[in-house]
Formats: C-alpha cells, structure tokens, sequence
C-alpha cells in the first residue's frame, strides 16, 4: 500500500500530525509525527509530506530505499506485507545517516532517545488517513 | 508533584512593571475544582482583582489559560480563553479564540501565562518551551496585526511561531479592542486587547516542541475517535463545513433575527448579497481549519477585484456580516469584508466597532446628533465610505465623535445624552451581537442572563435557533418538545439557558470549540466530556461531578460581577426589544419580556429573585464559601 495526497484537499487541521504522533509515542507530540504538514502561509495552501516509501516496487528485487541504503548497521529493513521500510529501533545507533540520506527530509530524529523513526504505514492501517476529515490523505493499494 | 495528565502542569507569571517570568506549578484544587481554561482565569480573577483594581491598572490581571483537553485527540481541541476585567463593560471579562496557540502554548509546557503589572516601554513575551523572556517591543509598537505577527515571524525566522497580538486600537485605548490569535483568529470581546495595550503588552509569542501526555492513552484514544466519527455522520456537518458561520445568515433573516438598521428590523431586504452563497461566489478560495476540527468553518477569502481587491482574510463571520452589513443598511459584499479587514488588522471586535456605527447612524436619522457633532460626516444609513472612515477614526481614536464612539455605546449614549441611551443596544454595556430576542425568546433570556454582558455565547442556545427537535429530543427528551424546540415559546427556555450556561462554562474551561459539536451540532454533551476528561487527565469525573463544576464557575463569575453591583436590575433587554414589536419575518408582532422567565431562571439557578445573587445555600453547595464571606450573604 502507499499514501495517497491530494493536496488541494488539505484544511491544515493537522488531525493526521496528532493522530500519527499519538499512535507511535502514546502522546500528543507533534514535532514527532511522522507526517508533516507543510504551509506555504498560515491560510495554506498546505502540502501534507509523507514518506514515499522509496522503491517499495521494486524492494523484491534487491532495491533499497536511499534510508535503508545509507544505515550502517541494517537497522532499516522492508516489510514485504505493509510494502514499508521500517526502522529496527534495537538496530538504531542515532547516528543519523538515514536522515541525511532521505532526499524528502522525513526521518523524525528524537533527540531525547537518539534514535530515529519514520513512517512504518501503521504497521498497515495508516491512522493519517484514517483520521483525515478532507479526504487529503488516502490509502492505494499498489 | 503535579498529579493529572492533560495539563503540561506548570503556569507562567509574568509581572511586566518588575520583569520577573516565574513559573507555578498548576494547583491540583484548581484542576480538580475549575478544570482549567475559562475557571482557572475566573479563579484568579476572583481571588486578585478585586472592585478596588480598575480594569486598566497595573495590577488588573489579563489570562491567557488553555484546558486539559486543549491541543489532545478530541475534535477542535484548540480553544484558548482570555481573562479579565473588562474595560468596556467593567465586570466580569472573556474571550475565546480557536487557532493554533493554546495547543502550541501546551507543548511548550504551560497551561496558563498570567500577566500583571505594566511594562515601562511596549514589551513582548517570547516563549520558547521552557526559556521565556521579555523583549524590547518598541520597533512594533503602533504596527498592525498583521505586521506585527510578520515581524515576530522574521525575527525569530521561524513561520511556525504562533502569537497573540494587539493592534493600534488596543494601543490607542479603544475599549472593544480585541487579541489577534494566530492566524487571524480573534479574541475579540470584552476589550481585552485593551488591557494588553494598557500593560504595554504588543504580542506573545510560543514555539513548543514537547508532548502532551494523557492518563489512559488507549481509553482517551477510543473516546475521541468516536468523537470524530459522530460529528461527522451528523446530520448538519456537512452543511457547517461547508459555508461555516455564514451559512445561517438567510435562516436567521427569515426568522426576523438578522438585526437590520441597528435592531429596528430583524430582516435585511437585501439579504441576498450577505448571504453564504454571495461570499462564496464572490471570494471563496479555500476551506480552512483550526488545530484538529474536523469541521473546518474558516475560509479563506480573497477580493480578486473592485475598489478593495486583494483583500484577503479567513472566517468572515456571520457576526460580521450583520455588523457591518445589515446592522448598518449596508448590502455591498466588498465593503463589509474591507472593514472586517480594518478591524483585523486594527484589532478591534468586529460586533462592538459595527453596532458603534449603527447607534450612531440611527442617532443622526433620529437627528439627535448633527454635523457639528460627528466631526463632519454625514451618517447616512449604509454609506460604504462612512462606514470605512468612522472604523478608521475609532480606531486611531481622531477626533471628539471617533474617540466616543471607541468607548462603547453605553458610554457614547450617556455622553450624548437628548434621549441617545433609547438607541443603544447592550446589556451592562457590552453591544449586543447578532440575534434579537424577540425573534428568539431563549437569546432574550441568554443575552441578560451572561456574565460578560450582551452575548450569545455563554447559554449559546442553538436548539431552538431554527428550531432542531431532533437535537432536542436527542439532550434533553421527549416531556421538552415542541416547546424546547419553537424560538418564539418561552417554556423551558430557564432551564436551557442555565444548562448552556453551565455546560459552556465546561467546554471553555476544558478546550474545545463551542461551534464544533458541543453547541452546533449538539453531538458532544455532559457524559461525552465527562468520560473525555476522565480518560485525559485521571480525574475522576462522575457527569454529576462535572455538572457542579460548570455551575460552580458560573456562579463564581455572577458573584464577581455582584461585587462590582450587578444586580437583577441589571439584567434587562433594551427598551426596544421590551416594547417596539419586531416587523419582521418569523417574529413579525413580537417583544419579548424576561421578567417572567428571569423569575424561573433565579429559581432554577437558587439565586434570590429580589437581588439576582446567588444564595448563601447555593454558594455552600458549591462550595464557595469566600464568596458567602466577600457577599456578605
């Protein structure tokens, strides 16, 4: 599966950034969303970011999303049935090479842990897009 | 050690006159006993700013107080309460505006920021998480809201940085000057803005990057998405995402409840270029929401052309529409978002600045005043220019007539005098809104009923607005029906107004949004909260538990206001409203007269019918008991 984003659909309630904050970290906790909502002014437009999932089309064939690829200790592996490349928190050592290596800017670093997250598909059930009252955010199969 | 979850625990102090920020940790009584938001400020206005303290002295309090449910799961949790005493009216003072700053205020970790005290120069208040200064404001001083809110933005370089500012109006010592909360919401009423310019306060400004915790996260989650899911498989949802507060302006004119040409009608011929399809077809860009509403009521508008094009603003409400549209015989679309715009950008409260320039057109149509009184304009009923001047005269307070006007009606009319106090419409000197009673005998009621003067908002009796008789089996059973339901019955319109009154207080005191479900909608009620709180914060909180709170704190704010002489002579209608039968519309033939259900109302609330306070028994079961004392009851 992989998010789907209508852009012209967002009303920047930031739903999804609490919702998603909420399903990882059991807290409201915006700065750790996995998704992020992007405002060109405070009146929008808005652009909610969400992981691409890189590659996820072809991971069964030995392709690498840029975050798995630059992790030093394979802490970043493919989850052949949500089709997301999910973090192994023992794995991760913070050293924050993934972050780097993302060219969408959506690893969560959190400095208090020092580790990385990002955006697993809610192990299949994206709660973004579950939540989201505008339509903004939905659900493809591929 | 802070017991409860929901709240990030801590307060913040800040006393401008010495420039010392300290931080309180939150009282767990005042969770336990006011909740948060709304009773935490009635609170602390009651123990420190007594009849002795003028609402614009260094001592007054000015509160800015989030609730434990504020920037959480539950749908539009991002409501923020302004307290204090206000200017305009000189009793008992709030405001509430939606936006993104109470939540931002809560991951930065306060609850509340208190300000005291006067600052010897303008000032602003920075605060990042747990680092708060107060800076140098000088170069802001005199900006508008929306300089000032670019200018903080540049400054910090940050264009996430959420703030509450004041405009020149504030500054300039317009009494019904409001706060700016980003983005441009307002929290308009009371003239609190006043009190902020009065401390030489220009803006706060809040960057949180924290979390909020709750107590049963599992718990909490499931109340609130079901929450969500109810609002949104009501009936009306659809309708009040769609057009917001403006969808109900040709409803409320075919009830005869649009006030028109400063409440001598309650229908606008003209209607049509006011109404929600007018807005949309004319500058409708996008829909717009507050931190987590579903709902999504603002809107961003823009003027592509005409005389005022490129004006652009979010939620032009259906207040605004009315003040400076029918209330002044105004049908030119273009002109009413112009000077909603001015107001904004001013920061002054749309409904007082508007029913200002009512008064007085009708002032000069009843030739009471003349051009030797009004600085030289000609106040002619919906003249687009005077409409636009007189806002931009009150605001900068330019001359004699501007500066008057800027003090409220009450005011303007008893400095007038020649019979002007016939033709000002408020209650204890807050302009009334909106709504007429006499097309909806429940709003009669809720307007002299209030604690802050003339409001719609404190009862909000949206049941019987248009009449919604499933929402009204639905809270409170079929024994109520029709009546609850009819706007011209007055049958157990008391016991409505003491209910919104009560459970109001709770969702301003908690964090959520009035428009979202509680009121309109009628989704979220009583046990919905109660089981919410329970679950956010750990409190225990039977429905009957909550149900004292929320008429504790009423009676709290009633008693405040006794102390400052309010009494049951205070809590009357205009002569208009209690004797020229309304022409129009649903309500063509009607006056309204509250005294009979003011008596029912007393009873209802255990209030004295001679005096209108609440009795020594009523004050012991809630337990007030300093109330009883400072009464002398």
């Amino acid at each position: 599966m992989q998010l789907r984003i209508d852009r012209e659909k967002c009303c920047g309630c930031l739903i999804c950034t609490t919702y998603c904050s909420f399903h990882h970290e059991r807290a409201i906790w915006p700065d750790l969303a996995r998704i992020r909502i992007e405002a060109e002014t405070d009146c929008g437009p808005f652009s909610p970011q969400v992981c691409r999932q890189c590659n996820a089309r072809r991971a069964s064939d030995g392709a690498m999303a840029p975050c798995a690829e630059a992790c030093p200790t394979e802490a970043i592996g493919f989850d052949q049935i949500t089709e997301a490349w999910v973090i192994d928190v023992e794995l991760c050592t913070g050293c924050r090479a993934c972050e780097e290596a993302c060219p969408f800017d959506m690893i969560v670093f959190d400095e208090g842990r020092g580790l990385a997250f990002k955006c697993n598909l809610c192990g299949g059930e994206p709660t973004c897009a579950a939540m989201c009252p505008s339509g903004a955010i939905e659900i493809r199969n591929r | 050690m802070f017991p409860y979850k929901g709240y990030a625990g801590r307060w913040l102090h800040v006393n401008l006159t010495t420039g010392s920020v300290t931080s309180h940790p939150y009282d767990p009584a005042l969770a336990e006993g006011y909740l948060g938001g709304n009773g935490f400020g009635t609170r602390l206005l009651w123990d420190h700013v007594g009849p002795e303290v003028a609402p614009l002295a260094p001592e007054s309090l000015l509160i800015f107080s989030t609730g434990p449910l504020c920037g959480t799961l539950v749908p539009n949790p991002g409501r923020m309460e302004v307290i204090g005493k206000s200017p305009l009216t000189g009793i008992y003072g709030d405001s509430n505006a939606g936006g993104f700053l109470g939540p931002e205020l809560k991951f930065a970790g306060w609850d509340a920021v208190v300000v005291t005290g006067r600052s010897d120069r303008p000032a602003y208040l920075a605060i990042r998480d747990g680092r708060v200064e107060i800076h140098d404001a000088r170069e802001l001083w005199g900006l508008t809201t929306s300089e000032t809110e670019k200018a903080i933005r540049d400054l910090w370089d940050d264009a996430a940085v959420k703030t509450a500012v004041i405009g020149p109006a504030a500054e300039n010592g317009v009494l019904f000057s409001g706060i700016q909360i980003t983005p441009q919401r307002s929290a308009a009423r009371c003239g609190l803005g006043t009190v902020m310019g009065s401390k030489r306060l220009k803006a706060l400004a809040v960057r949180g990057h924290g979390a909020i915790q709750v107590a049963d996260p599992d718990r909490f989650h499931e109340i609130s998405a079901d929450f969500h899911r109810r609002l949104r498989a009501n009936p009306i949802f659809e309708a009040v995402s769609a057009h917001g507060t403006p969808g109900i302006v040709s409803m409320m004119d075919a009830l005869g409840r649009f006030p028109t040409k400063n409440f001598q009608m309650g229908s606008f011929p003209q209607v049509d270029a006011l109404d929600a399809e007018a807005l949309e077809a004319r500058a409708f860009v996008r829909h717009l929401a507050c931190f987590g509403c579903p709902v999504a009521c603002d809107k961003l508008y823009t003027l592509a052309d005409g005389p005022f094009a490129g004006t652009s603003l979010r939620s032009v409400e259906y207040e605004t529409l009315n003040a400076m549209g029918a209330a002044v015989w105004n049908a030119d679309l273009d002109t009413v978002l112009a000077a909603n715009r001015l107001c904004d950008e001013m920061g002054m409260d749309t409904i007082s600045a508007g029913r200002a320039i009512s008064f007085a057109m009708e002032l000069w149509e009843q030739e009471i005043i003349n051009l030797d009184d009004t600085g030289g304009l000609r106040l002619d009923w919906g003249d687009q220019d005077v409409i636009l001047t007189l806002l931009e005269r009150m605001a900068r307070r330019e001359d004699d007539f501007a500066a008057l006007l800027s003090q409220g009606v009450r005011r303007a009319a008893e400095a007038i005098g020649r019979g002007a106090e016939a033709y000002a419409m408020h209650v204890k000197g807050m302009a009334i809104a909106a709504q007429d009673g006499r097309a909806q005998k429940s709003m009669g009621l809720a307007h002299v009923t209030s604690n802050r003067g003339a409001d719609h908002l404190k009862a909000f009796p949206t049941i019987d607005e248009t009449g919604y008789p499933d929402e009204a089996h639905r809270r409170y059973g079929e024994a109520y029906l029709p009546e609850m339901a009819q706007p011209l019955a007055t049958k157990h319109k008391p016991f409505l107004v003491k209910d919104g009154e009560d459970f109001g207080a709770v969702v301003d005191s908690v964090g959520v949004c009035k428009s979202g479900g509680t009121f309109v909608l009628a989704e979220i009620y009583w046990s919905d909260i109660a089981a919410a709180l329970e679950a956010a914060t750990g409190i225990p909180m039977p429905v009957e538990r909550l149900k004292w709170i929320g008429e504790r704190i009423y009676n709290l704010q009633r008693c405040y206001n006794a102390l400052h002489g309010i009494t049951r002579k205070d809590d009357r209608l205009p002569r208009r409203f209690r004797e020229e039968p309304s022409p129009s519309g649903n309500a063509r033939g009607e006056t309204i007269d509250t005294e009979a259900m003011l008596d029912e109302y007393y009873a209802l609330r255990g209030w004295s019918q001679e005096t209108g306070w609440p009795t020594r028994e009523k004050l012991q079961e809630l337990g007030l008991d300093d109330a009883i004392e400072a009464l002398d009851l």
